[in-house]
């Protein structure tokens, strides 16, 4: 295995930017520290990338992070668009909605994407879907100030019924009825992962979706090319063959949802193509209160051959 | 016929080009007036390259003392350089096509498995299809000119690139 591909370490955009994790103000990242945790693990390619970022008398320079920040999300967004990301996520989003409706809730359902970045799923949706329709609110939220903020003015740009929050998606204070996420879950490990889950269960949320790379051999290999071919800076190239090799398999996702979050039935979903053994890039872990179970069944129909053992 | 066919091919090659360097730098959910700029600027890109080869052409055949061997040797050339671009423009072609098919799955996989390892490869396909081009010819206007060709053809996408990635570096820029 190359040191770069260590599943061990964290990604490069992880300890570039951080927070104070109470008010959620930027805290001053030294830029030796960063390197000396690729140092460690022995991955000269992230120390390299490290190396080249601005700094001001040791101290990563916010500005210019920021804008590398925007130029990967804006690369990241081409990634999500060739990979159909925003139709993937409303072709199992609308049967979710659809069976809390015929469960019988009428109110105006709250979709929340966790660590939303720009907010490309959540614009996806709010440009593709008539949310009139199924009276849904799309709300998107990120610990970044500056994706945020970004994301903010895109929707506007285009006049996006969505709106974006710089916050925790997690914390009580906001409800929501379905959380979402895209890329985001492999982030969390160890207990990060179980306290993610944890922190479902609020009593109006109905269900989760977390859209993930899906862990197999060939995938760093894959995410490699791929990120090699399509992906212009060094840390968008990085980050993204290193979340194809942390990406949780299956079992450690459902095992930690279970544990974590009992109030929801939970399974993956589309782990296949059609109904071949070969693997998609992307899987779901779907998560639904058990008394939705039924519904979600039948709305899904033929679909259901996708998801693997909801419970 | 020959020159028509290298010169549409060179239309299509700039078109892909445009749309290639300005994909990941528009954040926006509707952007097709966006796509549209950047094929016309592939397309004007490309007419740019391929007026420069005409002029070269051109030079060479005025200045050339037997134009009429060095005509049936250039067109010789470019029929045996249409043998490895017209399968290679066919390959990308019918992956185009085959993501007008209403599956993620088969529009995925025509971008992982088959245009990014085209993409890949389109600087070695341009390589190899001058040089088995002007491989057989002994003429060094034949060879001078394939050449001339080829730098035009690799730098297309590189000069669109650096022209896109500007435009990009200041919109950033402008947000933060």
């Amino acid at each position: 295995m190359f040191p770069a591909w260590n599943p061990s370490q964290p990604e490069i955009t992880d300890l570039i930017v951080q927070y104070d994790s109470g008010t959620l103000r930027r805290l001053p990242v030294r830029k030796q520290q960063v390197l000396e945790v690729f140092s460690r693990f022995r991955n000269r390619r992230a120390f390299r990338a490290v190396q080249h970022l601005p700094e001001k008398a040791g101290i990563l320079d916010d500005r210019e992070i920021d804008a590398l920040l925007l130029t990967v999300h804006w690369e990241m967004q081409r990634l999500a668009e060739e990979f159909y990301l925003g139709d993937r996520v409303w072709a199992l989003l609308r049967h979710v909605v659809a069976a809390v409706r015929k469960a019988g809730i009428r109110e105006n359902l709250r979709i929340l994407d966790v660590g939303c970045g720009i907010g490309h799923t959540i614009r996806w949706i709010a440009a593709n879907i008539p949310l009139a329709d199924h009276n849904i609110e799309l709300i998107g939220m990120d610990l970044n100030a500056t994706l945020i903020a970004e994301a903010s003015r895109l929707a506007s740009a285009e006049r996006l019924p969505c709106q974006f929050l710089h916050g925790d998606a997690l914390s009580d204070k906001h409800s929501k009825h379905i959380l979402l996420s895209t890329g985001v879950i492999h982030h969390f490990r160890g207990n990060a992962l179980l306290e993610f889950l944890r922190q479902h269960e609020q009593p109006a949320t109905l269900s989760f979706l977390h859209f993930d790379f899906q862990p197999w051999r060939l995938a760093p290999f894959g995410s490699m090319f791929f990120h090699y071919l399509r992906m212009r800076t060094a840390i968008a190239r990085h980050d993204g063959v290193l979340s194809a090799a942390r990406a949780h398999d299956a079992r450690t996702l459902t095992e930690a949802a279970r544990a974590s979050a009992p109030g929801f039935a939970c399974g993956i979903y589309g782990a296949r193509i059609w109904r071949t053994p070969a693997p998609r890039v992307f899987h779901t872990l779907l998560g639904v209160r058990h008394e939705l179970v039924p519904e979600l069944l039948r709305e899904l129909g033929s679909r259901a051959a996708r998801l693997e053992e909801l419970r | 016929m020959t020159l028509l066919a290298l010169y549409l091919l060179a239309l299509l090659d700039g078109l892909l080009c445009g749309l290639r360097a300005s994909m990941g730098r528009c954040p926006l959910i509707r952007k097709r007036g966006y796509y549209a700029r950047a094929l016309f600027r592939g397309i004007a890109g490309s007419e740019v390259a391929s007026i420069l080869a005409l002029g070269a052409l051109f030079v060479v055949g005025v200045l050339s003392g037997h134009r009429d061997v060095l005509r049936a040797d250039l067109e010789s050339s470019a029929g045996r350089m249409l043998q490895v671009f017209l399968p290679y423009a066919a390959l990308v072609l019918i992956n185009l096509a085959l993501r007008l098919l209403p599956s993620t799955d088969i529009r995925s996989a025509t971008s992982v498995f088959m245009l990014g390892p085209l993409t890949a490869i389109r600087p070695l396909v341009m390589i190899a299809g001058v040089l088995y081009g002007i491989s057989r010819s002994s003429l060094i206007e034949t060879w001078l000119l394939g050449l001339f060709i080829l730098v035009l053809m690799l730098s297309l996408e590189f000069v669109l690139n650096r022209l896109a990635s500007r435009a990009q570096v200041r919109q950033i820029r402008q947000r933060i």
